[in-house]
């Protein structure tokens, strides 16, 4: 009899672990938070609400955060908001794909248009469409502690805060403070019907050149892949050594020919992957005979292994003539400085096109989403934050001093503030050579830009592709060593992507 | 104590296995001894010493890397060809590394010291007892129950990550010392490891312990546990280990400061450059250092232990 | 007494069955519940989808065109790292207790590796392998230490990691990093085995006058079996569950430069599945529980006949 006391202990420990799990199962998944719906008296001033936005902010940056955010608390007393920052961009998508399966995800977090895709896997992204300038609660607003002239809060008599009454909604100024393009981009999902995200900060690639050489050898900054090809055939008799450009990212740079040549590289309806056609196959090979001439090298080719390395080493190094890069990482491209003169002049302009007349340049950084959750206090609090840190010229100019992103509003609205026109005044062309200075001229050449940013759909297995496209341009590049051809390695990249998809 | 024993017993590198001591050379007595045995035991012994020493450097590079990447200046760190000696040294990434915003080292150090030591403790308790019964104790199906053990250990564990944060959950064990230290006190691996060592001691004790009428916990206390010191103080290290360099669970389940663990601190603070922008691998790696020194003393400390072995006069194996 | 010990074993591993089932037996049962179900995604489940019962996860894992590819270069890592560190562990193990002078340094800076951390581990393999500023036409600004040694002693230097590196160049570095990490895990375990044997067992060899090399065959090796058995035995575990050292050297794309997957393991392509398509990760995970355990069996059944207690 003894002997069966171990198997049924051992059956009951299981018996008990499988029923219990089965009742966390089904307790913590398929908890999806409900839609926003207005509560009755609409947002409560009276009631302290907390509310956590995740990011991936560095020190530097959290600093400028933090001081809106006590600027934010002042508006909003019953508003706390606790910032965390989880790494990088994957760690904040990361840890929220978790926490929405116990419904503790955060209100508020940084993200990448394929982010929200995921997450909207499970509904739990709240649309904005309520929200904007002609949404449903358009007609409600909300009381707002109004400040003096030194931002200090006004008190009545009786200690309360003076208040005022403020839209809810954007307002149809605050619609038009955008750069029309970063607005646009939040409603790049599915059908294209609802806005998913704000603008945050804002990047794109520009092409840095080394003035000084330029000069010396009389050279001309290329305006066309055209005429790209030429310059490098001209530099490499100049100099076979370096090399005439690098571009960091190879993934952006197939990304960006394709939008250039309107030849097609995704789509979030129907079939998904349109990579795979003659005007991209012709830019791949035309790209792998530069390569093969030594004409060029990416971050991947300059890596380590299979780690990426930025390109920005060579440029600094003298090692090549121009570098294509993010226009956020301005300060990496900075010449070195010998006995307190700089070994050389930096020039930023933007990027060769296809066609000069219709440029197409990618739009790059952090957006904002705001998550679902089941006190509409709490989205309410949220859509006020969102609303504060997109749209207030304050805090837009100091984040981008600070980290070389741009802001999402426009010039002039942007030009309002005396720091930033004052930091934008310091970009001077001639003499970029201070950390302040280059980044001051690469936003300057990033805003000129505006009109020219693009996009691609965001959908699950959105990233995928990119993955892919990056392997497949240096699969091209050197498929004389891999004995594949380009077209193979085309049909690899589609295989690979439609396996993953599972949409 | 063992040392003169051990000393010249072994020479796995001798071909000709003809460098057999009599203990007439121990006595000293080179008359006896012909020229080529002198030879062979030389050779012997500097071969030993070669590969012994050859191998150190090779591993002992990669710690070298690690001081000295904490030294160099980012500017040097990132150069294109990596220098072997830092061209000037940069004290100042060790104050940077205690100035990172936020990170609060001493707050990580203690919550790490708790999750180390309790986990550690617990866990040797559990596999001791563990590895006991699959060694010494009979019982129904204890070998399709050892063989089941170990087949959890062959199911990648990357899948159990979701279903276990459901689990904690829901046991509102999120933020607490306890999600951090009770998931990962049974290791299979651990279990395994004494009982291997469990076997090695002979069964005879165990049955004269018997007839003598000493319980099975005071046997267990009195003799397996100290023979099997040295496999004790490894588990010991190495669970230690997997406290101060666990990552993807701490981050996952207890992020709040009362609860952080110094991997996850460390990863989450970001040393920046305030010139470029670009991260300051040279600080951090400096903050590694720090983080490490702990680690290395408890190690020295446990590595005479370890050397040490246990006496078995008088036991027939 | 028998049946006294009967359920006194079960009291004694009680402690361990509970946390088992609670965080192993159950994952494993959720695992083996979303591998049935299609294109499983939890994040789905939530959304309110349903998915399809039945095979087609293991279906469409078997059919990925890289899963012997996969599959191929997890075996090869397995059977080429294992017998390799296991037979230099063992042999840096005994030679560590077989010498006198500097014995406690040497000890010492064996144990070092412990406390190094990883990054630094993968920053001297790309000191060590890789050509910086490689690229058709231009001269590396640096070419590793590995290829200058090469080049002192008159050879020409070989594309280790970089782009357009041969398979074979990425796998013996794989198989010395994948050796050096795990090097000082098993010198441990030997060391401390050795600690625990018998010395009388030597003192009678040297009485009979046996030859050091036959001394070690034949008395430290059957004496340190338990341990040289679990050494390799978890090795052909771990070895099995290889994913990490790839992304250490070549990045997530696991391969060099041009050739992305070329190095793809079973758990690197669990990982790829991860994010989207739990199911399918979970079929794929079965699959592998299934060849490790097969493999382990016949590890079993060899130490069962070989290894001497």
């Amino acid at each position: 009899m003894k002997r069966r006391f171990g198997a049924i202990l051992m059956s009951g420990v299981m018996a008990c672990s499988v029923m219990a799990g089965l009742a966390f199962s089904t307790a913590c998944t398929g908890n999806q938070k409900p839609d926003f719906v207005m509560p009755e008296g609409g947002f409560d001033t009276n009631k302290e609400v907390t509310i956590t936005f995740y990011h991936s902010m560095g020190q530097d940056n959290k600093k400028v955060l933090n001081a809106s955010l006590e600027e934010f608390k002042k508006l909003y007393p019953n508003i706390t908001v606790i910032e965390e920052a989880q790494g990088g961009y994957d760690d904040v998508r990361d840890q929220i794909t978790k926490e929405i399966m116990d419904g503790s995800q955060p209100d508020v977090a940084y993200c990448y248009p394929d982010h929200v895709a995921l997450f909207n896997q499970s509904g739990a992204v709240q649309s904005l469409n309520d929200f904007l300038a002609d949404g449903t609660y358009k007609d409600y607003t909300v009381p707002q502690v109004k400040l003096d002239a030194d931002g200090n809060q006004l008190k009545n008599d009786d200690g309360s805060y003076v208040t005022e009454e403020v839209s809810l909604n954007l307002t149809q100024a605050q619609k038009e403070s955008y750069i029309d393009g970063y607005y646009a981009e939040g409603f790049k999902f599915d059908d294209e019907t609802k806005m998913y995200t704000l603008p945050f900060s804002k990047s794109t690639e520009v092409l840095y050149y080394n003035k000084t050489l330029f000069e010396k050898h009389n050279l001309t900054v290329p305006k066309t892949w055209q005429e790209l090809g030429a310059l490098c055939e001209t530099i490499h008799g100049i100099d076979s050594k370096v090399f005439p450009f690098t571009y960091d990212s190879e993934a952006n740079w197939f990304i960006t020919m394709c939008e250039q040549y309107g030849s097609g590289y995704t789509s979030a309806t129907g079939n998904k992957f349109l990579f795979d056609n003659k005007t991209n196959q012709e830019f791949v090979t035309t790209f792998t005979d530069w390569y093969e001439k030594g004409y060029f090298t990416t971050q991947s080719l300059n890596g380590e292994g299979g780690n990426p390395k930025y390109t920005s080493d060579h440029f600094t190094a003298q090692n090549s003539f121009m570098c294509i890069g993010s226009s956020a990482g301005a300060g990496n491209q900075l010449p070195p400085v010998t006995n307190g003169v700089p070994q050389f002049q930096v020039g930023i302009t933007s990027i060769p096109q296809v066609n000069p007349d219709a440029p197409k340049v990618i739009s790059q950084g952090p957006s904002v989403c705001i998550l679902k959750q089941d006190d509409p206090q709490r989205v309410l609090a949220s859509w006020l934050l969102v609303k504060y840190l997109t749209t207030d010229v304050n805090f837009q100019a100091a984040l981008s001093i600070t980290s070389g992103y741009v802001p999402v509003l426009k010039e002039e609205v942007m030009k309002t503030n005396v720091a930033y026109a004052a930091h934008l005044s310091t970009a001077d062309e001639n003499a970029p050579t201070t950390r302040a200075n280059i980044t001051a001229l690469s936003a300057k050449v990033c805003m000129e830009q505006e009109k020219a940013y693009f996009v691609s759909p965001a959908f699950v297995g959105s990233s995928t592709a990119r993955d892919q496209v990056g392997y497949l341009m240096l699969a091209a590049f050197t498929s004389k060593t891999n004995n594949k051809t380009i077209d193979q390695a085309f049909k690899d990249a589609i295989a690979e992507c439609e396996y993953f998809d599972v949409g | 104590m063992t040392d003169n024993i051990n000393e010249k017993e072994i020479a796995p590198e001798s071909q000709e296995g003809i460098a057999t001591e009599s203990k007439v050379m121990k006595k000293r007595d080179v008359d006896k001894v012909s020229k080529k045995q002198v030879a062979v035991k030389v050779l012997v012994q500097i071969g030993l010493y070669t590969f012994l020493v050859i191998m150190a450097l090779i591993v002992l590079f990669p710690f070298y890397w690690m001081i000295i990447s904490s030294l160099k200046s980012l500017e040097e760190y990132n150069a294109a060809v990596p220098t072997l000696w830092p061209q000037q040294f940069k004290w100042s990434n060790y104050s940077a590394a205690f100035d990172a915003d936020g990170l609060n080292l001493g707050r990580l150090f203690l919550n790490t010291c708790i999750v180390g030591i309790v986990s550690t403790l617990l866990s040797l308790v559990v596999t001791v007892l563990a590895a006991y019964a699959f060694a010494r104790l009979e019982f129904k199906g204890k070998n399709i129950m050892f063989a089941a053990l170990l087949a959890t250990m062959m199911i990648p564990g990357e899948l159990f990550t979701i279903t276990n944060y459901l689990t904690v959950s829901a046991f509102q064990w999120k933020n607490t010392f306890t999600v951090l230290i009770v998931p990962f006190l049974v290791s299979v691996f651990y279990i395994y490891l004494l009982r291997q060592n469990f076997l090695q001691i002979p069964n005879e004790l165990y049955l004269a312990a018997k007839v003598d009428g000493t319980s099975d916990l005071k046997y267990l206390w009195k003799v397996m546990i100290p023979l099997s010191a040295p496999t004790l103080i490894s588990i010991t290290i190495l669970k230690m280990m997997g406290a101060w360099n666990s990552y993807i669970w701490p981050r996952l389940v207890a992020n709040d400061m009362a609860h952080r663990l110094i991997t996850v601190g460390l990863r989450g603070a970001t040393f920046t450059d305030p010139l470029t922008n670009m991260t300051d691998y040279p600080a951090q790696m400096a903050a590694v250092v720090i983080v490490t020194i702990p680690l290395l003393l408890v190690f020295l400390f446990f590595r005479k232990y370890i050397m040490r072995g246990v006496s078995r006069s008088g036991i027939k194996g | 007494m028998k049946k006294k010990n009967q359920w006194k074993a079960w009291l004694y591993l009680l402690p361990t069955l509970l946390i088992i089932a609670v965080f192993t037996v159950w994952p494993i049962i959720n695992t083996i519940r979303m591998s049935l179900l299609k294109n499983y995604d939890s994040l789905r489940e939530i959304g309110g989808a349903s998915f399809e019962f039945g095979f087609a996860n293991f279906v469409s894992v078997a059919k990925y065109k890289g899963f012997l590819n996969c599959l191929g270069n997890t075996m090869i890592l397995c059977v080429v790292t294992v017998p390799i560190s296991t037979m230099l562990a063992l042999v840096i193990a005994v030679a560590l207790n077989s010498i006198k002078f500097v014995r406690k340094t040497l000890q010492t800076i064996f144990f070092l590796p412990y406390v190094t951390n990883s990054i630094a581990i993968g920053m001297v393999f790309m000191a060590m392998f890789t050509m910086i500023g490689y690229a058709p036409g231009h001269e590396p600004a640096s070419v590793g230490i590995i290829n200058s040694i090469i080049e002192a002693f008159g050879g020409t230097r070989i594309n280790w990691v970089n782009a357009g590196s041969g398979k074979l160049e990425n796998m013996v570095v794989l198989v010395i990093y994948i050796v050096w990490n795990a090097l000082p895990f098993k010198i441990l375990v030997l060391l401390g085995g050795l600690q625990s044997v018998n010395k009388q067992y030597y003192d009678a060899a040297k009485v009979d006058g046996t030859s050091r090399f036959r001394t070690f065959w034949r008395i430290t090796v059957p004496l340190l079996s338990p341990m040289i058995a679990y050494v390799v035995i978890t090795g052909f575990i771990g070895g099995f569950k290889e994913y990490s050292s790839i992304v250490g050297i070549f990045g997530d794309g696991m391969g060099p430069a041009g050739a992305a997957g070329s190095l793809n393991t079973m758990v690197g392509f669990i990982y790829d599945n991860l994010d989207t398509n739990q199911g399918r990760a979970s079929a794929a995970a079965l699959i592998l529980f299934v060849i490790i355990f097969v493999v382990t069996m016949i590890n079993m059944w060899v130490s069962k006949k070989k290894v001497h207690y």
